[in-house]
């Protein structure tokens, strides 16, 4: 029933400039590699928009950024992230280092904190040191480095999971054994895998296609992942990091 | 869960009422508060005539003067795209011979729904910049992919001066032996797919589309391409309240752009008295 | 404010080879100030069917109470027990009865139920606040944490697992789950119900 007050005094309400646009990304973070990956599914509302839009993204040959939120913003701000890393490969002729990127990140997010880009931010990829790392973020900057993050709309599905299997919460190692620090990339992509499938079988947002980056440390190979199907290289030099990027179809319904 | 059963079954989004069916005082909200959109706070540079309390550039705006769907597909030798000819005032039936495919240069064709004088003030700045792109004289042209990406950022630069276009748009184009189908609206949501439709028609329309289309682009003939388009504008007229039997087709492919001429559709309702509710009742 | 967030807490079902498991976190809230980390929200209702209730703590007792009173009628006129598929539907049309002033509870049952064959088969049901029932061959979750439930038991669950196992992984489910959860949490217990026992621990919990 019409509210007869409101018809009195014209209420009046603001453009809203945002929408959210479903999805769920997640990165962990092994000993010499990192793994970030994200679902292709497009959605506003219940109609899906398209079932291929990418939401992670290489930016250097040792930074992956996955971004999850509101599309437009999400590619407005991974054009502007990779346009001052461009800057930056122009003025010291070297790719920004990760820790340094995941710095840029918190202030061009938090420049925008009344008019916040309405994005969940992941960056994974090799540090320095050549360990492998995980930087998340909130919409207006907030970060911390840590060895696993999902975020997204199902991120309440998801993150439990990783506690438990990346983290080994709640699970007690055998009398004179301890859990292992950091898990084999086989392992973290089955872990990977398996929730992506977990969350699209149980969210309607989740689904259609996954894309998995690899990040490998200088020096360090595959070894027992390579047979992995379609499999590709994205690395452009020869004598550093490498990047990999794996694509998998998720259900569709 | 939401307890309240009148909240059940509505879409989600219902603060974007695409045909402005209600007047906007009265259209009732029963989406999930976006604390987001509440936060936004900016400088003001004046206040709302109708409402003082309310800062000028906060002042919610509507499409005034609208059109409906555009349906677009990919298939074997490039892209079709289809609009019907009507543009509504609310849910009057106010201009039915307006053109709501539009071409841009040698390769493209835009297409749109939502506010009429919106998409007229973007051909006007897309006329603007194919003028300056012609004048350069330096071999460059502009293709499908160029005039997506220039429409987006126009788009999202006016969703971000709080100011849009209200419009949903949608690119087709054929060059350099590639098909280019994207969408681009208001907020500056972008995405590509090998079937799009916007408005109604992404309720009505995409499904059928997505089951003739997906898997088939490389096959889909231009014949059968068009039968697609005319099926789902057919369906679109007999359920989309703000639709016309009248439509134009644009075809996009190697040998160039055309944009037919208006099209009567062909419709059956002789199946109305059947329906209770519909035509003469017997009981 | 959300009546169903007043209080908090969770509650899962897992089906297995031949038994079944129900658990829950044992918090009672004030939205986020803690009152209890005592609160029994499962009751046994016959020697092989359980039944959760999470949700508003006032109508944990109402609804207990109201169950075993129906239960007891049900047995008196039938002189038999009740089955769990049984007891499904009575929840379902007590819930029902209430449909436009609900209890806000989201009832979660598990149960072995007697075949003709003179053996026994294993039974989880969920409804939601109103009694719409849902009979899942996995699993069923309710209350504050059932995002997390759901993402957790898709990942761990599998068929047949034997009682062990399922303790197992009902309780790594529970408790990974509660502990991204600010409404649950706070000690938790599980009953493994087979033919010949019911195993019930409470187990060691994260009580912040």
């Amino acid at each position: 029933m019409p509210d007869m007050t409101s018809l009195a005094h014209p209420q009046q309400r603001a453009f809203n400039p945002y929408t959210e646009n479903g999805g769920t990304i997640l990165a962990i973070a092994g000993a010499d590699f990192s793994v970030i990956a994200g679902d292709t599914r497009q959605s506003e509302g219940y109609s899906i928009q398209t079932r291929y839009a990418p939401k992670v993204f290489r930016l250097t040959d040792r930074a992956v950024l996955a971004v999850n939120g509101f599309a437009a913003d999400g590619n407005m701000f991974v054009k502007k992230v990779k346009q001052r890393l461009e800057w930056y490969r122009h003025a010291h002729a070297k790719d920004m280092p990760l820790r340094a990127i995941a710095r840029l990140i918190q202030t061009m997010l938090y420049a925008r904190r009344f008019f916040p880009y309405y994005v969940y931010n992941i960056l994974g990829g090799i540090e320095e040191d050549g360990t492998g790392a995980v930087y998340s973020f909130d919409p207006v900057g907030s970060y911390e480095r840590e060895a696993c993050r999902a975020a997204g709309a199902a991120q309440s599905l998801v993150q439990p999971f990783l506690d438990n299997q990346i983290y080994f919460k709640n699970q007690v190692p055998a009398p004179g054994t301890s859990h292992p620090a950091h898990l084999p990339l086989p392992t973290v992509l089955s872990i990977v895998i398996d929730s992506f499938t977990s969350a699209t079988e149980r969210h309607i947002e989740v689904g259609d296609g996954l894309e998995i980056y690899i990040v490998l440390a200088k020096g360090r190979t595959l070894h027992g992942t390579e047979s992995i199907g379609g499999m590709q290289e994205l690395t452009t030099t020869d004598d550093g990091e490498r990047v990999f990027v794996v694509r998998r179809d998720l259900k569709k319904d | 869960m939401d307890h309240f059963p009148t909240n059940w079954g509505r879409p989600r989004n219902d603060a974007f009422d695409a045909y402005a069916t209600h007047p906007i005082h009265q259209r009732p909200y029963n989406g999930p508060k976006d604390t987001f959109a509440d936060g936004v706070q900016r400088t003001q540079s004046g206040w709302s005539i109708t409402n003082p309390f309310v800062p000028s550039d906060l002042v919610y705006r509507q499409p005034i003067v609208t059109g409906s769907s555009v349906l677009a597909i990919k298939y074997k030798d490039g892209v079709m795209m289809a609009a019907d000819n009507l543009a509504s005032y609310g849910s009057l039936a106010r201009f039915k011979d307006v053109q709501r495919l539009h071409q841009v240069g040698n390769y493209t064709v835009i297409g749109a729904g939502g506010d009429m004088s919106d998409f007229q003030y973007i051909q006007y700045i897309l006329e603007e910049l194919s003028i300056e792109e012609i004048s350069a004289q330096d071999g460059h042209e502009l293709g499908p992919v160029e005039i997506h990406e220039y429409m987006s950022q126009v788009m999202y630069a006016r969703r971000s001066k709080m100011n849009p276009l209200w419009n949903s748009l949608l690119i087709a184009g054929f060059k350099d032996g590639k098909r280019f189908l994207s969408f681009v609206d208001l907020l500056g949501t972008t995405y590509t797919a090998s079937t799009l439709a916007t408005g109604y028609g992404a309720y009505i329309a995409q499904p059928l589309l997505r089951k003739a289309v997906e898997g088939k682009e490389d096959i889909i003939t231009e014949e059968e391409a068009r039968k697609i388009l005319e099926d789902s504008m057919r369906v679109l007229f007999y359920r989309d309240a703000r639709s016309l039997n009248k439509f134009q087709i644009a075809t996009i492919s190697s040998a160039g752009v055309s944009i037919s001429d208006s099209m009567q559709l062909d419709t059956t309702w002789s199946f109305a008295e059947d329906i209770r509710g519909y035509g003469a009742q017997t009981q | 404010m959300s009546i169903m967030e007043l209080n908090g807490g969770s509650v899962i079902a897992m089906v297995g080879k031949d038994c079944v498991a129900i658990a829950s976190d044992l918090r009672l809230g004030n939205q986020a100030l803690g009152i209890s980390s005592s609160f029994q929200r499962i009751f046994p209702v016959t020697d092989r069917v359980y039944v959760g209730l999470p949700g508003l703590a006032t109508d944990v007792t109402t609804l207990r109470e109201r169950f075993r009173y129906r239960v007891n009628m049900y047995t008196i006129k039938e002189e038999r027990e009740i089955e769990p598929e049984t007891f499904a539907h009575l929840v379902s049309s007590t819930l029902y009865e209430h449909r436009f002033g609900p209890y806000f509870i989201e009832p979660v049952m598990a149960g072995l139920s007697k075949t003709p064959s003179g053996g026994y088969k294993p039974f989880i049901a969920a409804t939601d606040l109103i009694g719409c029932l849902n009979f899942a061959k996995d699993f069923v979750v309710a209350g504050t944490a059932s995002a997390k439930l759901f993402g957790v038991a898709e990942g761990l669950w599998e068929p047949d697992l034997e009682a062990e196992d399922l303790f197992e992984t009902i309780s790594q489910t529970l408790l990974n789950a509660v502990d991204r959860d600010a409404y649950s949490g706070w000690g938790a217990i599980v009953h493994v119900i087979t033919k010949d026992k019911i195993i019930t621990r409470t187990l060691k919990a994260r009580m912040d």
